[in-house]
């Protein structure tokens, strides 16, 4: 089982599913590490960066 | 008629002035047309970080139906409400018919909190354990 299970629909709300997505200092990690499809990848992206603006998710781990 | 996901996140010192809110959201939207789906009070929840300087949010999800060009209207009135910390209107092709994942996590965490202390105490017996049995060695 890989580390980057992609979670079954795509959604912001599901911030559990998006967690493994990011690093520890809030950077979404990219495609050629994470090996997930383009496609699938663009909606991950997507996904974080509504849940990032909602507070759901930290944009860095500098907040203060 | 397009379908929207609306999330709106209400200042923390008015969770219990929801009721009112609510009330007067849904008045607003149906001064314009809209119709309200479902409603998901998800309640407090802690910010990732701090929004005017609020480190919680209410979180209120609904799902809408309505006239795209209403929504600018709609938009306006939110942007000049002072409860309302953030919003965010999205287009959705079809409402998801089950719960969000927020709102069941919500609805788990309030029995899960008698846990949480059973667990942490339990935790705490055996950190005096090992302490005692390391002692004995």
């Amino acid at each position: 089982m890989s580390k980057y299970d992609l979670p079954k629909n795509f959604d912001y709300k599901n911030t559990d599913a998006l967690r493994p997505f990011i690093t520890e200092t809030g950077k979404i990690i990219p495609a050629r590490v994470t090996g997930v499809s383009a496609s699938n990848q663009r909606k991950v992206t997507k996904s974080i960066k509504i849940a990032r603006f909602l507070a759901l998710l930290p944009y860095t781990d500098m907040h203060q | 008629m397009n379908k929207y996901e609306a999330v709106i996140i209400l200042n923390p010192n008015l969770s219990t002035k929801v009721g009112d809110f609510l009330k007067d959201f849904d008045k607003l939207l149906k001064d314009n047309s809209f119709s309200i789906v479902k409603t998901e009070d998800i309640g407090r929840r802690q910010l990732a970080y701090s929004i005017n300087n609020h480190n919680k949010g209410h979180y209120i999800i609904f799902n809408l139906e309505g006239d795209p060009s209403k929504l600018l209207e709609i938009e306006t009135k939110i942007k000049y409400n002072e409860s309302i910390i953030r919003h965010l209107f999205l287009v959705v092709k079809e409402h998801s018919s089950e719960d969000s994942s927020l709102f069941t996590e919500s609805k788990n965490k309030k029995p899960e909190s008698i846990n949480e202390d059973v667990k942490v105490e339990s935790k705490e017996i055996k950190a005096d354990e090992s302490a005692k049995t390391k002692g004995e060695v």
